[in-house]
């Protein structure tokens, strides 16, 4: 008990973390571990070529997105608390305890999420172009531009009911409605 | 009244008809069993009759038997068809009947049809055919599960195998004890006659009465539609048992003859348990890898691509049987893993076949059993105990729901999303039991018992399937329980739902946790990388999902608006074709239907009608031995088919971004511009030199036709014009693109 309280007094903000995003502390430890193993200069903070080193996400097809999504408009590199905040969004959701008021809270904070990957220019809608290059890159290369045109165009008319060309954020949930966010934007090491 | 009239007479037409062949079947049934025993009489009879009948035939000559009655040679398959096609319009008939199927399940329905049958049988005071084991396990009920593997969402069954698991095997281990143990000590109590059962024997009762059944299940789940995670939950549950029933029950069996039990015994058990269901899969994986690495091979011979799926999900079982695994969990794991890659080789015709095969043998084999089950209750001899009779109902019901409670509770902890008390009661009083639990009893050996405990079981499966299968359905309205979702393919929904996949895998990376999402990970990669290469014939084999998920909306999209056409109701499919891709603007599509005029509506019905018409009649002369050369099929033209699918598609797509009131008009051109259309014209002018697919250019010119005539831009001009004139365009456009599908005359319209 004594070590860990210890530790915990190395995490700046431990305990306004801990009520921001609902981890305990065990979990933020945990957390702080794993920062500082990608950490590997011991700066204190991430940059995108601390990600970078994970094979994993080298071979993911969406990689340098989900690192971006780490930094903050302008910023260069990821203190603790940010990171934490970022994966705070998966955490599990405990949907006997929140009434369903709380349920769609968290189910929109995480689709908010995932939007924001897709909407690289934060203009708050997912134009053609910029589906085209999730497509593309989702697809590595084994498809015609024509294919993915049509796809995109699909994909486009299926969802965009106020015919803008783009897809917004309701538009985008109204799409996902029948599939259960809360269960596939979840992570069980973040419970 | 004067309505009724007709369907009155009708319907009382079809019953008749149904009672005579009940009467018929009964009593060749009945002829049949009395004439077994004949059988060996008769071939000695005849031949000393032959040398008479020569004797006689040269004494004074017979004449020729123009008309003779030969029942004897061909009574049994006269029995078996007779029996079937009874079963079979007895599940016709309640249908008939408008309001039967609402109440009662089916089942019960054809569980009451057997009794009313064996009924008929005891009286006229033949042996009626009892539910035998052999006939039950070898060919009634792998259609059934096959038919359940092969269509498993596999999606949802992976997301709560856990789950499943925990429920299959630790809940029947719990409901086999339980009810085996306080069944023993009910026998135990002073004046109930039972003091005889041993305890292995009632531990083997519990295990037969334990196990939830695929088959109710099935029968009854399917009727009430509730949502995925349910159904697969009590799906999955029956199929997993079964590796724990055979276990335990050979475990008991053995048992029982052997007088005691050790501890080794009980160590054996478990490495069994993981043997018979490990390898059960194992056997089943591997002919799943034959039956996909043979499909591959099959693009010269189309016709037989079906057989295969069957033959090898069939010796799957088998083979698992002889080893005494778990055929079920073989059966599974053969469909399960054959599925994706036989569907991207075979043809589009023989996944159909594959479909409604399974569909109708899973459809007979279940009609049967039921059936069957009526039949031989009132057959079997039995052994009415009423002490024994009630208790293990009771202990049945309680035993389920004691297990889903305590279960759910331990499994909560681990789910993201955890089962609600609804979930649970819906669980728990799913759990059936049926025809499964009917046919091991009927292994047993155990004179005396024997029949009390089939009895027992009996009364546990009318009492699950009748009160539990009657009343599920109103209770699930009550409850309110989630309704599956009508599940329109989206392909947003495919993308967002493969870049979440991406996703999550890329947050356990980050964290360092290899989760869920990074094991599916590995799985796809080594999938995509090695597996299919061998097991995908042709360029399929680097198709990413997204694409082929894509090809098989689009085509589904265009047969069903080749098959909506021929039901030649215009508004439908103007309503069809526009609902599919335009979402919100129903309410303006509606207004704008009405306005054509009815005589240019009956024209354009007429149109469409003959033109989808011929589609039709064209496409159904063929020869037994060769498939007609059909685009979809033909290699060669496939690739370019696709591209040019792909660029119809695209262009086609500009006119549904049209605004609403200019509704009507493309959506009519574009059912002619129709994949299939295109795709199936045989030139009238060339009709003589044979069918031959002629895709390439006709839909460029079609297409040119379109941009031509009605670019993005121009559209919005046109709003303009006046409706009557454009309509009377459009009407003359579209009988001719219709009408004139060679490309000769499209030159003409340009």
């Amino acid at each position: 008990m004594g070590s860990s309280s210890s530790r915990m007094d190395h995490i700046p903000n431990a305990e306004q973390l801990m009520q921001e995003t609902g981890f305990s502390a065990a979990h933020i430890l945990r957390l702080y571990a794993r920062f500082e193993f990608l950490d590997k200069d011991e700066r204190g903070e991430l940059r995108p070529e601390d990600f970078g080193a994970l094979r994993g996400l080298a071979m993911n097809p969406i990689g340098d997105r989900i690192i971006g999504a780490f930094f903050s408009r302008g910023k260069e590199t990821v203190d603790f608390p940010s990171f934490v905040r970022v994966l705070a969004n998966f955490r599990p959701t405990e949907t006997n305890t929140i009434r369903d008021g709380g349920q769609s809270f968290s189910r929109t904070r995480k689709l908010k999420f995932a939007f924001k990957l897709y909407d690289q220019d934060r203009d708050g809608k997912i134009s053609r172009e910029e589906l085209l290059q999730v497509l593309r890159s989702m697809l590595e290369q084994q498809v015609t531009e024509e294919q993915l045109q049509s796809i995109a165009e699909r994909a486009i008319q299926e969802a965009d009911l106020d015919q803008d060309d783009a897809i917004s954020f309701e538009e985008f949930k109204k799409s996902l409605e029948r599939v259960n966010i809360d269960e596939k934007m979840s992570s069980h090491f973040l419970r | 009244m004067a309505e009724l009239g007709p369907a009155r007479s009708w319907r009382t037409g079809f019953f008749v008809c149904v009672w005579l062949l009940l009467f018929l079947s009964v009593s060749s049934g009945s002829r049949d069993v009395s004439g077994g025993n004949e059988t060996s009489g008769e071939p000695a009879r005849d031949t000393p009759e032959d040398p008479h009948h020569q004797t006689n035939s040269t004494a004074h000559k017979k004449a020729f038997p123009v008309l003779s009655f030969n029942y004897h040679d061909v009574r049994k398959p006269f029995v078996i068809s007779l029996w079937i096609l009874l079963a079979l319009l007895m599940k016709l008939g309640f249908h008939v009947i408008p309001n039967i199927s609402n109440v009662v399940p089916e089942s019960c329905l054809l569980i009451g049809v057997g009794l009313l049958v064996g009924g008929i049988i005891k009286a006229i005071g033949e042996d009626a055919p009892v539910l035998d084991t052999k006939l039950f396990f070898h060919y009634l009920l792998p259609p059934i599960i096959l038919d359940a593997g092969y269509f498993l969402p596999i999606r949802t069954f992976m997301e709560n195998m856990g789950t499943i698991l925990v429920f299959a095997v630790v809940g029947t281990l719990w409901n086999a004890f339980f009810i085996g143990g306080m069944i023993f000590a009910v026998c135990q109590i002073e004046g109930v006659q039972l003091a005889s059962v041993d305890l292995l024997s009632c531990l083997l009762f519990g295990t037969i009465v334990s196990a939830v059944d695929p088959v109710a299940v099935l029968a009854v789940f399917e009727e009430i539609h509730i949502n995925e995670l349910l159904h697969i939950l009590v799906f999955g549950e029956s199929l997993l048992n079964d590796a724990v029933t055979v276990v335990l029950y050979h475990l008991f069996e053995e048992f029982s003859h052997a007088g005691t039990v050790t501890v080794v015994d009980g160590v054996l058990g478990v490495i069994c348990f993981f043997v018979v269901s490990l390898g059960g899969v194992m056997v089943g994986a591997i002919y799943g890898i034959l039956g996909a690495f043979t499909s591959r091979f099959t693009t010269h011979t189309r016709v037989i691509e079906p057989l295969f799926v069957f033959l090898y999900s069939y010796m799957a079982y088998l083979s698992a049987e002889v080893f005494h695994l778990s055929g079920i969990m073989s059966l599974i794991a053969c469909g399960v893993v054959m599925r994706p890659y036989v569907e991207a080789n075979v043809s589009h015709k023989s996944y159909t076949t594959i479909k409604y095969f399974l569909k109708m043998w899973s459809s007979v084999s279940e009609t049967l059993i039921f059936i069957f089950l009526g039949v031989s209750t009132v057959a079997g001899p039995h052994a009415w105990n009423w002490t024994f009779v009630i208790s293990t109902v009771l202990l049945c019901l309680v035993s389920r729901v004691l297990g889903v409670i305590g279960l759910t509770y331990i499994i909560n902890k681990f789910r993201i999303v955890k089962l609600t008390k609804k979930d649970q009661f819906i669980v728990a009083y799913g759990g059936l039991r049926g025809a499964i639990a009917f046919s091991l009893g009927f292994l047993l050996t155990d004179k005396e018992r024997k029949n009390m405990f089939l009895t027992a079981i009996i009364t546990v499966i009318f009492f699950t399937v009748f009160v539990q299968g009657m009343t599920i359905r109103p209770l699930v309205e009550l409850l309110a329980v989630k309704r599956k979702k009508e599940s329109k393919p989206s392909i947003n929904e495919e993308i967002h739902t493969q870049f979440l996949d991406h996703l999550l895998t890329g947050i356990e990376d980050i964290c360092g946790h290899y989760g869920h999402h990074h094991w599916k990970d590995k799985l796809n990669r080594f999938n995509k990388t090695y597996v299919k290469k061998w097991l995908i014939a042709g360029e399929r084999s680097t198709e990413p999902q997204l694409i082929s998920f894509y090809n098989k909306m689009e085509m589904k999209q265009a047969m069903m608006l080749v098959e909506s056409g021929s039901a030649a109701k215009l508004p439908s499919i103007l309503s069809s074709v526009s609902m599919q891709n335009i979402q919100q603007r129903g309410s303006g599509n509606r207004r704008a239907i009405p306005s054509i005029s009815k005589s240019r509506e009956q024209e354009i019905r007429k149109i469409l009608r003959s033109n989808l018409q011929k589609t039709r009649q064209r496409l159904r002369s063929y020869s037994r031995h060769d498939l007609m050369l059909d685009p979809f099929e033909d290699n060669v033209s496939e690739v370019r088919f696709r591209k040019q699918r792909v660029e119809m598609e695209r262009r086609m797509s500009h006119y549904l971004t049209v605004p609403a009131n200019r509704q009507e008009t493309p959506s009519v051109r574009k059912v002619c511009f129709e994949p299939e259309h295109q795709v199936f014209t045989y030139d009238n002018s060339e009709s003589p030199r044979g069918p031959r697919a002629r895709p390439d250019p006709g839909p460029l010119d079609a297409v040119s036709l379109l941009s031509e005539s009605q670019g993005p831009n121009k559209s919005r001009e046109q709003k303009a014009k006046v409706p009557e004139e454009q309509e009377e365009q459009d009407q003359l456009k579209l009988s001719r693109c219709l009408s004139d599908p060679g490309p000769n005359q499209e030159e003409d319209i340009s």
